[in-house]
């Protein structure tokens, strides 16, 4: 079993980036996310959670040595459920391959929590194991190196991915309050205006 | 906005995926849980649901929720379905 752990901080409060993760994708940095549906979801009447059951479909990208041990299909599939607490202002998200898990599953946990030292801030924590199966325990070093390996740069550009999310986002933000504010400051000048010609 | 695994059901699915997303930061993130896209949530899901089925993926993800659950699957109780169907009917 390999481990993988990895901390980020988002320059964006808890709100913005729960509020993009939900449209996280498609990006240009995770094109093997080729669909993402709800499965379910709910607010927990009593607690006011919110959770969400999503099912991921991806094309695998491994070598072609990999994807023989792994049986061979090119479309991988992820659960993932999560839960959002508006009170406390926590995501958990867990995410359990469906696919192949009898030779390979790589369970994974991410986080994302307010920064306590600057509220305007979010906190990211992911954690992954990565196990392979006794079917593949002559390999089974070199398959999860291997993944462990895949993990690593796939969260790296995923985090990326998800800061252009970010970014996007912010900037439609921006430009509807430009707008705003250039239709106020239109609505100023023709009143103005309008003084003027009083 | 993400495609669904439906090709049929993307439309409906992003129909859904921009109520949603307005009701989470507009009104959940401000304290209000009242449901707003409970409708067009059930008719995106009747379609995802036939395509996991012709797909053979429920069983898969019947298992998965056995192993690991998801509290209060709505799926199991049919009550909510069944309120969205009666209106149709």
């Amino acid at each position: 079993m390999k481990f993988f752990e990895a901390t980020h901080r988002f320059n964006h409060s808890w709100a913005e980036v729960t509020a993009a993760n939900w449209m996280k994708y498609p990006n240009e940095q995770c094109p093997h996310v080729i669909a993402v549906d709800v499965l379910d979801r709910h607010v927990d009447p009593e607690t006011g959670v919110l959770r969400t059951e999503r099912l991921l479909t991806c094309n695998q990208n491994a070598p072609a040595l990999v994807l023989k041990f792994l049986g061979g299909s090119t479309l991988s599939y992820v659960r993932e459920t999560s839960e959002l607490d508006p009170k406390t202002k926590k995501l958990t998200m867990k995410t359990q391959n469906l696919s192949m898990c009898n030779v390979l599953t790589i369970n994974e946990t991410i986080t994302y929590t307010v920064n306590p030292q600057d509220e305007t801030s979010t906190m990211f924590k992911q954690e992954a194991q990565i196990l392979a199966g006794s079917a593949l325990s002559r390999f089974s070093s070199y398959i999860e190196d291997f993944c462990l390996t895949r993990f690593r740069d796939n969260a790296a550009v995923g985090r990326a991915g998800f800061e252009m999310v970010l970014e996007k986002l912010n900037k439609a933000r921006q430009e509807a309050s430009q707008q705003l504010v250039s239709a106020t400051a239109s609505a100023a000048v023709s009143a103005t205006a309008g003084s003027m010609t009083l | 906005m993400s495609s669904s695994i439906g090709e049929k059901c993307t439309k409906i699915k992003q129909e859904y995926d921009g109520c949603f997303n307005n009701w989470y930061s507009e009104k959940f993130l401000k304290g209000d849980a009242t449901p707003q896209c409970d409708d067009l949530f059930f008719k995106y899901k009747e379609c995802l649901m036939q395509t996991l089925e012709e797909k053979k993926l429920d069983t898969l993800i019947a298992d998965a929720r056995k192993d690991n659950p998801f509290p209060n699957a709505s799926s199991s109780s049919s009550s909510s379905k069944s309120e969205s169907s009666s209106k149709k009917e």
